[in-house]
This record gives structure tokens, C-alpha cells and sequence, in this order.
């Protein structure tokens, strides 16, 4: 770790490439019934990715090791602003009623259909991590303190991670748009789910959704961001407590059935 | 303790890019919001701490709870702790995450590349089971209660 602290030139990358995404700002573009909204996070990574041997030869190998090893510590800053975010709203949210709080347990629906897919798909240990949860910060904190994020679980948590930053927006933009023509579930209900720890996919949802059903906006954006607030502190609780052991149960089920024989430990 | 330090001096440099980019993306200027940002420090130090020497649960329960705790309404001084760290922009701490994972990123990315697209399908599985499940739930909830 001291290395990496030390390593002066990793820094000054990451403050310019933060200087020059917050610049650029928030994009938007309408795609249909939806709209495509691109975060300097995106351009942060996009660029970051670039800078290595590969392709721009900015950073070596060492520097890339550094890097990695502070992520999941700079992901704390972020946990605390979380934190501070429910904090004002707290006894509001538990006046919210039962319904906000259930509708957490559909978030379980991710790793029933996830971890089958991704271990079909052939990811072994990756799966975990990838398909536990909807893989947004606090998950992405949970298996780097668990399993550290240079490990398989980690590299799966990442890629659903970064996936949902580039495809999230526009996937929960679009999946509002289209489930509420379906017209099997209630507006309110599309914007309760809409809370799935990442405040960009709440925002595209209920950005949609109040577009569609202007006189309903209201509590459609009070219903989302109280879903959001929830997830960003029981998600954390449901991830370790539940979703996590229940995924790797999951995961040494599977494999016995695909392989034959149990996990090697 | 070295361990302490180290991770006391990560968020430190952390937390002064933050700034930068507050300032830059959101007109936030920095002295405006320093107090927000020392006391989500402040949060994080007591976190790792706690993990340290109170009992070994993950530093990031401990951030949430904290932060929470806080600003709780009710908490001496919540009100206040909550007007400082609204002048830090929550997409403002998510940008250097993704810079120093960007920068990371290329080290995996051979093995990235084998698992990428498989990745992305699971991806794409993933938020959609998430959205649909949570929406049927609350469906199902909100009809039993008579709010639909």
C-alpha cells in the first residue's frame, strides 16, 4: 500500500482526469421513449482505461497495480456521503410503509436468475461477485473488503459494475419506458424499483416515468428517491446478510451439478 | 496503526482531488466545501477504526452507519453535518473512484477481454431480474394495502 501512496505521478493523472470529465459535465441525448445520460464517471474510466501500455503507454504495469490496490478505499468517501444521504430522511422512510421495504427482497431476484446465466455462460468464481447483487458501490465496497478486488469475485463485481455505469442509464431509462406500455404494473411500483443503490439508474427511471405520467410525477419521484435511500443502507445489510451467503450456496449447488463433484477449497 | 495512517493518508489525497472536481463539475468552491468533506473523513476514519479495534465487521457498514447516525434528525448538530456535506456533490466522489479503477483496469484487461462479453450479458440479466422483481413486489404489496 505504501507504494501506491507514494506513487505521485498515479495521483496527478487521477486529479486530471477528474478536472477534465467534471468539465465536460453531464451529457444528455433522447434514444426513443428514453434518454442517454453520460456522467464524468464514465469519461474517468473510459480515458483511465486508455492511458495503459496497450494503448497510450501513460502508465506501466506498476503504476496500474498501485491504482487498482486504492479503489476500494476511495470508495469511502463515497459510503460516508451514503450514509448522509438517509441520515435527514430516516424516520420518513419508516413511515414509507411496508411495501418499500419488501419490494428490497425482489432485488434477490438477481442473483436467482444471475448466478445460473453467468455459470452457464462458463464464469466460475466470477459469478459471485458478479451476479449477487446489482453490483453498485456498496457491493462493490462489500467484495473488495471480503474477497479483495483483485480476486475472481472482485473482477466480476467490477465488470457488472462498470456495465451498469455505461448501460445502467439507459437500461433503466429504457426498461421503465417499455414495462409501463406493457401496463402490468402500477406507475408507483415501476418507480419503487427503480431504487436500486445507484442514483443515476433512479434518476433515469423516474425521469422516464414522470415524462409518462406527468400528473402522477410527484410521488413518483418521492417513492424513487425513498427506494434509492433505502437500498443505499439495507442494501449493504442484504448483500452481506442474505444475498451473498445464499449466492455462494447457489454457486456450489450449481457446480456440483455442472461438474460432478463439490468446490475445490 | 501504520495501516491507519496509510489509509488516513489515501483518503486525504482522495478527498482533496474530490474538491477539485466539486469545484470544477458542480460550482461547489472549496473552503465552501471543506467542513463537508472533513466530516465525511472524520466518518471514514471512525469506520476503519471501528473495524480495527471494536469488532471486525466491514469498514463500509460501519461508513454507512456513521453517516447516517449523523444526520440523523433528532442527533445534536445532524442539521448542521448535513447542510456542509450537501455542498460535496454525491456524483462528485463517484468520479476519482472511477479514475484511479479506470487507470487500474488495464492491468485485467486480458482477462477482462476473455470474460467481457459474458459480463456484459450477465450484466444486462442482472438489472433487468433486479428491476422486474423489485416492480412485481411492489406491485403486489401496494395492492394488498389499497394504495392501487
Amino acid at each position: 500500500m505504501l507504494d501506491a501512496i507514494k506513487n505521485v505521478k498515479i495521483h496527478l493523472i487521477v486529479l486530471i482526469l477528474v478536472a477534465a470529465s467534471e468539465a465536460i459535465g453531464i451529457l444528455k441525448f433522447k434514444v426513443g421513449p428514453g434518454m442517454l445520460v453520460l456522467l464524468p464517471m464514465l469519461y474517468a474510466v473510459f480515458i483511465g482505461t486508455f492511458l495503459g501500455p496497450k494503448f497510450l503507454k501513460v502508465v506501466k504495469d506498476k503504476d496500474m497495480g498501485h491504482a487498482s490496490a486504492l479503489v476500494s478505499l476511495t470508495l469511502m468517501l463515497l459510503m460516508a456521503r451514503y450514509g448522509t444521504l438517509v441520515g435527514p430522511k430516516f424516520f420518513e422512510i419508516l413511515k414509507a410503509g411496508p411495501a418499500l421495504v419488501l419490494q428490497e427482497f425482489g432485488n434477490l431476484g438477481t442473483l436467482l436468475i444471475g448466478i445460473p446465466i453467468a455459470m452457464f455462460l462458463g464464469l466460475k468464481r466470477e459469478a459471485v461477485g458478479a451476479a449477487h447483487s446489482i453490483a453498485r458501490e456498496p457491493n462493490v465496497a462489500l467484495i473488495g473488503d471480503i474477497y479483495g478486488l483483485d480476486s475472481a469475485e472482485g473482477r466480476g463485481v467490477m465488470g457488472v459494475y462498470i456495465c451498469g455505469t455505461v448501460f445502467g442509464t439507459i437500461f433503466f431509462g429504457l426498461a421503465a419506458s417499455f414495462l409501463s406500455i406493457l401496463n402490468v404494473f402500477h406507475p408507483y411500483a415501476l418507480a419503487m424499483a427503480s431504487g436500486v443503490g445507484s442514483a443515476s439508474m433512479m434518476t433515469a427511471t423516474v425521469g422516464s416515468l414522470s415524462a409518462i405520467y406527468p400528473e402522477m410525477a410527484d410521488k413518483i419521484q418521492a417513492f424513487g428517491v425513498a427506494s434509492n435511500t433505502l437500498s443505499g443502507l439495507d442494501g449493504v445489510y442484504m448483500s452481506m446478510l442474505i444475498a451473498l451467503p445464499l449466492s455462494n450456496k447457489l454457486y456450489n449447488f450449481l457446480y456440483r451439478l455442472k461438474f460432478g463433484k463439490p468446490v475445490e477449497a | 496503526m501504520n495501516k491507519i495512517l496509510e489509509s488516513t493518508i489515501v483518503l486525504l489525497i482522495v478527498a482533496a482531488i474530490t474538491l477539485v472536481g466539486n469545484r470544477i463539475g458542480w460550482g461547489f468552491g472549496i473552503a465552501e466545501a471543506l467542513p463537508g468533506m472533513a466530516v465525511l473523513l472524520g466518518i471514514c476514519i471512525l469506520g476503519i477504526l471501528a473495524n480495527t479495534y471494536v469488532y471486525k465487521l466491514p469498514t463500509v457498514l460501519y461508513v454507512i452507519t456513521f453517516g447516517m447516525v449523523v444526520t440523523m434528525p433528532g442527533v445534536p448538530g445532524s442539521e448542521t453535518f448535513a447542510a456542509w456535506v450537501s455542498k460535496v456533490n454525491f456524483l462528485a466522489l463517484t468520479t476519482p473512484i472511477l479514475a484511479y479503477a479506470g487507470v487500474g483496469i488495464g492491468k485485467d484487461l486480458p482477462a477482462l477481454k476473455q470474460t467481457g462479453w459474458r459480463i456484459v450479458v450477465v450484466s444486462l440479466f442482472v438489472m433487468a431480474g433486479t428491476y422486474v422483481g423489485s416492480a412485481a413486489i411492489a406491485h403486489v404489496v401496494l395492492k394488498s394495502l389499497g394504495e392501487i
